[in-house]
């Protein structure tokens, strides 16, 4: 009979590691990538635009990673840094008219970064110069400034997500 | 709070299964709440729900008689069984879990794995915001993280809500008040189930297994 309840307990559990390995295998993540063919040119800005981003959040990751370690690379950081600034340069421009929802559905991209453009445009220029800062305290070595200028700069992509970013399920 | 005049007021819920069930009530909210703008204290909250659950299952395997995955867990039999008494409208007399609340503890149980290990490997849309193991996957994926841990705290929401709703109808329809007993530990059974008592050191060694677990995950799985 004891056996036969730890069977049942087993179960239990196998049922609970079923359901972690099931969320797992939702991870496979959908990438949307851009469509094959001819494509108009807001659509292909828009899917860019994604890759762009992913790049970026990839970069300020590499370099959150990196701060983590023990004796964190400073070639490193400074290589992560000087891509995060020379992306945030470039963002602006991956935001032609008309690269919304109605170039590409999943985009998250409000509709407001075209009818505030001076807001959308301040929020830019805002990460540009803390990504600017933390590139050159990179250069500098300086893991402890470094890790000072992560705030101010997770806090100027967030300040615009907040306003002009619509959240959406891949 | 009694159930009616016969019986006894008999040991139900352990000390640890009762404080593991309220911690877990203030947690899961806390969390929620701490998800927006909190996420120091939303992880700290995480590792705490950790240790509960690795307790919990602990727990399951050697707390005493109510508490123990074995007096509980059950086949389909005895569920469809008890489902069809469901309707009578007399109190519910099962000493522990009846075979449907189970199924929700089980579910509950469950959810709060895939929970926890989602959110170890979270990253937040600014990346600035992330689980203690997210160094060990990409951007990407730690987002697709992120979205799940949401996703299946929806699952969890309606879980409670269920659980909730559970407890009502008991306590409207079939007058048994579950809340009481999980509080003060004791309730009115037709007999005394004489459930097994659990000695110190399993209690003790499941608290240090809990919150070493917790430490070890919270440190990034660095020592």
């Amino acid at each position: 009979m004891a056996s036969m309840m730890t069977t049942r307990a087993a179960i239990a559990v196998a049922i609970g590691i079923g359901a972690v390995i099931a969320s797992g295998g939702a991870l496979a993540h959908d990438h949307d990538p851009m469509p094959k063919g001819k494509i108009s040119p807001a659509t292909r800005a828009a899917h860019e635009r994604h890759e762009n981003f992913e790049k970026l959040g990839g970069t300020f990751k590499g370099l959150l990673d990196e701060l983590k370690k023990d004796a964190p690379d400073k070639a490193v950081l400074a290589a992560k840094a000087a891509t995060i600034s020379t992306l945030a340069n470039g963002l602006p421009t991956w935001f032609p008219r008309g690269s919304g929802v109605e170039a590409r559905p999943k985009s998250e991209a409000k509709a407001n970064i075209w009818t505030d453009a001076a807001g959308f445009s301040a929020r830019a220029s805002a990460l540009q110069v803390q990504a600017s800062k933390m590139n050159q305290i990179a250069m500098t070595g300086d893991v402890g400034a470094i890790k000072a200028q992560v705030r101010p700069l997770g806090g100027a992509c967030k300040a615009c997500h907040e306003v002009y970013r619509q959240e959406k399920k891949s | 709070m009694s159930d009616g005049p016969a019986g006894v007021r008999a040991r139900l819920w352990d000390g640890p299964v009762r404080l593991v069930h309220w911690l877990l009530v203030a947690l899961i909210g806390f969390s929620w709440w701490a998800s927006d703008d909190h996420l120091d204290w939303h992880r700290w909250s995480g590792y705490a729900v950790l240790g509960l659950v690795v307790f919990r299952i602990y727990w399951g395997f050697v707390g005493t008689g109510a508490a123990r995955f074995d007096s509980f867990v059950t086949g389909p039999s005895r569920l469809f069984a008890y489902v069809a008494t469901l309707k009578d409208r007399r109190p519910s007399v099962t000493p522990g879990h009846n075979p449907l609340g189970a199924l929700s503890v089980v579910a509950i149980l469950a959810l709060l794995i895939v929970q926890v290990i989602t959110g170890l490997y979270a990253v937040d849309i600014d990346a600035i915001e992330s689980g203690p193991l997210s160094d060990g996957v990409s951007f990407e994926t730690g987002r697709t993280f992120a979205e799940v841990h949401e996703l299946s705290f929806r699952g969890l929401q309606a879980l409670v809500a269920l659980h909730v709703t559970a407890v009502a109808f008991y306590f409207l329809w079939k007058r048994t008040n579950l809340v009481g007993p999980m509080i003060t530990g004791r309730r009115w059974l037709p007999s005394d189930p004489g459930f097994a008592r659990a000695p110190f050191w399993r209690l003790a060694l499941g608290a240090l297994l809990a919150a070493a677990a917790a430490w070890f995950v919270s440190t990034g799985l660095r020592f």
